[in-house]
């Protein structure tokens, strides 16, 4: 009969798409020969965010320079802004050198905040290495009468509350903080500052544009199109050194006289008890990957910038942002 | 140059053989993710971006992007035109967007209008993709202008108009589709609020925490009610088996369809436009327009052709809609024209006001292959009515099974998440009590989107004006809403008042 042919073609798609979605592994650890089998690298939020994109560009990489001979594969674990698979990862899979996952400053955030906290941090993973860099910045509208940063922070100054600031994320993550960093470092009450949030810096962006909010705060890449159309300028970055291209005139804030910086990076992860033969195979095989030219044309494509950090000085760049989220977060009264 | 010429110069770079090739690939593959639910036109794309990076890998850069977005766009707006087909056919949305088609078009294949119900919504969304292509083209620039002008306080009252409109689901009993729409505002509730960033009943359960998803809801709602109806009803006499009948629409249902198609291409575009509201409320919108429009609005969730071809027409000129502010603004007005956009810069090309000056030869292709794929889809969907017509005919014994094995895939595949597999069977019992009770189901999934959208912006407008409610009626498209939405409420009260006979559901 047709129709169970197409029944029977169609259940098969189906369960081939089910299977590939749980192609979880047993928990083997490394031994001398590592890898021995596949790879999986976890994104863990749905396809098409920054987390997936960063998978999926290492693992094509990876695989196309012949950098790593097993297949690695992406799975998308979405859920908790992360938490989900966080909370499975630290418990589970501890042992698990077959699975790494990709992260970005959330996983500091969610395990220090109060509200949808994240029990498990980077402390209960191995961080492998950090690879891209993008920085915090403030941005108004091109005829905002905020003429520069000295003068925002001195309309703070007066009414902490008159500056509507919008951002892509919810109150006590990225986008509020990078907000309120220069004001915490002028010694204003952060907690009187008034921040908006929305779903994503885009609409973030178009609410500047429509007049809807004063202030924009997010990460540079995001503006940088609109800079380039001359319809917003960017007051400040919150960078150790000036950039370059579009942003290569805007002050830092160092510059500005406040010592504060937000480095939005992206990393990747090991478990916690990952085998030692698998950390070192991973830690030159990233730092190899680093170097790569056609991982330099990949991340150039997407407008990433490079920022290789080791095992080891990744951990401790870590524990210093760690330190600076926690310290925001208790002045917003947000902390765990 | 014109506007004729850029668009003569996009047909010259859509009509390239391989760029006719990557149209019909992304329009095919649209089709079928259309169809299955749980992967929707958003994961469709995104899981597609690395092949057409492979596929577009010799070409020069311009080339590539061209090719690239032609394809990727075609899963989209192909995904708009499939998420009818298991809506109608098995009560089942294959998208979000598809949830109101479920409301006629499965009565109607039940009537054995399936091939009716199906060819409508292909030659719908036809025509929409057409309407909104010219939009596009000639509206763009100063829509563009209008939308971002949308700040909190409007998109609050449009919400509220929606809300107010969810009067027009209500089946018998006024009181009853009032608790169903509470009900889904408190499940709108659950997660991380986006305001404050409290998390809210999530018992500190991390899948909570980004609150229910819409679609297992819908699915779970809408297909698993059906399926534990048939089951647990089951007649006495083995239901008789829907007759397909005549695949193409009659005359009558192509006169009927004319004016919801013209009325919902337009209200699709225009939502469709506005960043955040997206195809869901579209054709929401356009469902509540048709009913209110009709003369007979009673015929309405009993197979009322005009409850297909209004929203299928809607959700995809508000894909065309969506693409206006990312073309123009580089503001993504969506989740999957979002990744578009990603795609777009991975190949060098930033969306934004620029778009059309530095890169004519990718924005007109686009928009010129938009027109193609349109075409390609209306001649692939009419041929594939008959075959998907005759699901129908498949004894409830062995479509019961495949329904369920669908709807549990399509949420799996997309939540990787054993908790939505349970919410999806709870969400399918409460369905079926809800129906049997006679409680209306549109106004709980309704709600459960509108909620979150009505919240968020009426505590961002209040944030902005310090608390200030006055907001809401000094902007004045804010006031023209709100006015609206009163009318809306008062109007069929007043006419009553005066003794006019109207149709008003409330209990008698």
């Amino acid at each position: 009969m047709k129709m169970n042919k197409w029944a029977t073609a169609l259940m098969t798609g189906f369960l081939a798409l089910s299977l590939s979605a749980c192609s979880s592994s047993p928990n083997f650890g490394g031994g001398s020969n590592y890898p021995s089998k596949p790879i999986t690298i976890v994104a863990p939020s749905g396809a098409g965010g920054g987390w997936d994109q960063t998978a999926r560009s290492i693992s094509k990489v990876l695989n196309e320079t012949k950098l790593v001979e097993k297949t690695i594969t992406v799975e998308n674990r979405p859920g908790g802004g992360g938490a989900v698979f966080m909370a499975e990862y630290a418990t589970q899979e501890k042992k698990n050198s077959y699975k790494l996952f990709v992260n970005s400053p959330p996983i500091l955030i969610n395990n220090l905040k109060k509200e949808g906290n994240s029990p498990f941090g980077y402390q209960d993973t191995t961080p492998l290495a950090g690879l891209t860099k993008d920085y915090g910045i403030y941005a108004v509208k091109t005829d905002s009468p905020i003429k520069d940063m000295p003068a925002l922070i001195a309309k703070l100054k007066q009414n902490p509350s008159s500056i509507a600031f919008a951002g892509g994320s919810a109150p006590g993550s990225m986008d509020h903080l990078i907000s309120v960093l220069p004001a915490y470092k002028s010694g204003i009450d952060i907690k009187k500052l008034k921040y908006i949030s929305y779903d994503g810096g885009g609409e973030a962006i178009a609410a500047l544009l429509g007049g809807n909010a004063d202030v924009v705060s997010t990460d540079a890449s995001s503006v940088l199109e609109y800079v380039k159309s001359g319809k917003v300028r960017v007051l400040a970055v919150a960078a150790p050194e000036k950039l370059t291209g579009e942003l290569k005139d805007v002050p830092t804030l160092k510059e500005l006289g406040i010592d504060a910086e937000f480095n939005i990076w992206r990393g990747i992860f090991g478990p916690k008890e990952m085998d030692a033969t698998a950390k070192k195979y991973w830690e030159d095989k990233l730092k190899a990957l680093s170097e790569n030219e056609t991982w330099q044309k990949e991340i150039a494509a997407r407008g990433w910038l490079s920022d290789y950090k080791g095992s080891a000085d990744f951990t401790k760049f870590l524990q210093e942002q760690n330190k600076q989220v926690k310290e925001l977060l208790t002045s917003l009264g947000m902390n765990k | 140059m014109g506007v004729i010429d850029f668009l003569w110069n996009g047909f010259l770079v859509a009509l390239q053989p391989d760029n006719l090739l990557f149209a019909f690939i992304g329009v095919l593959i649209g089709t079928a993710v259309g169809v299955l639910p749980g992967i929707g036109p958003m994961s469709g794309v995104a899981l597609l971006i690395p092949i057409t990076a492979t596929l577009t890998s010799g070409a020069s850069a311009e080339e590539a992007a061209s090719s690239a977005i032609i394809l990727l766009a075609g899963v989209y707006y192909g995904a708009m035109y499939g998420g009818s087909t298991t809506s109608i056919l098995l009560n089942t949305p294959g998208e979000s967007s598809s949830v109101v088609t479920t409301l006629d078009g499965y009565q109607m294949a039940k009537q054995g209008r399936a091939g009716s119900a199906l060819s409508i919504a292909a030659i719908g969304s036809f025509v929409a993709g057409i309407v909104a292509l010219i939009g596009l083209i000639f509206l763009a620039q100063p829509l563009s202008e209008i939308a971002i002008k949308f700040g909190p306080a409007e998109y609050f009252s449009l919400m509220l108009l929606g809300l107010c409109a969810v009067s027009s689901f209500a089946g018998k009993s006024m009181t009853k589709s009032l608790i169903a729409t509470v009900i889904g505002l408190l499940l709108a509730t659950i997660g991380m609020d986006n305001v404050s960033g409290v998390a809210r009943f999530t018992f500190n359960t991390p899948v909570l925490y980004q609150g229910l998803e819409f679609l297992t809801v819908a699915v779970g709602i809408f297909a698993l009610g059906e399926v534990f109806s048939t089951i647990l009803q089951k007649n006495k006499e083995e239901q008789a088996i829907a007759k397909v009948g005549r695949v193409f629409p009659t005359k009558q249902d192509l006169k009927d369809s004319a004016a919801p198609i013209a009325r919902g291409s337009i209200i699709g575009f225009f939502i469709g436009v506005l960043p955040g509201a997206g195809a869901i409320l579209a054709s929401f919108f356009s469902y509540i327009a048709e009913k209110k429009w009709s003369k007979n609005p009673d015929s309405f969730g009993k197979g009322n052709i005009a409850g297909v071809a209004g929203p299928e027409s809607a959700n995809n000129a508000a894909s065309g809609g969506g693409m206006v502010p990312m073309l123009t603004l580089g503001i993504p007005g969506g989740g999957t024209t979002a990744i578009l956009m990603g795609a777009l810069i991975m190949y060098n090309v930033q969306p934004g006001p620029l778009l059309f000056e530095e890169h004519p030869q990718v924005a007109w292709g686009l928009i010129a292959s938009m027109f193609i794929g349109n075409l390609m889809l209306l001649i692939l969907n009419m041929p594939l009515v008959k075959i998907f017509a005759k699901i129908i005919e498949t004894p409830i014994k062995y479509l019961t099974p495949i329904i369920i094995a669908i709807s549990v895939f399509g949420v799996y595949a997309v939540q990787v998440e054993t908790f939505d597999l349970y919410l999806l069977i709870f969400c399918g019992l409460l369905g079926y009590f809800f129906a049997k009770h006679d409680y209306p189901l549109a106004p709980l999934v309704l709600s459960l989107v509108l909620g979150p959208m009505i919240e968020n912006n009426l505590r961002r407008a209040l944030t902005g004006s310090d608390g200030d409610w006055s907001i809401f009626v000094t902007h004045p498209i804010s006031l023209g809403f709100l006015i609206v939405s009163a009318l809306w409420l008062l109007i069929p009260i007043i006419l009553k008042l005066r003794g006019k006979k109207v149709i008003i559901n409330d209990e008698s």
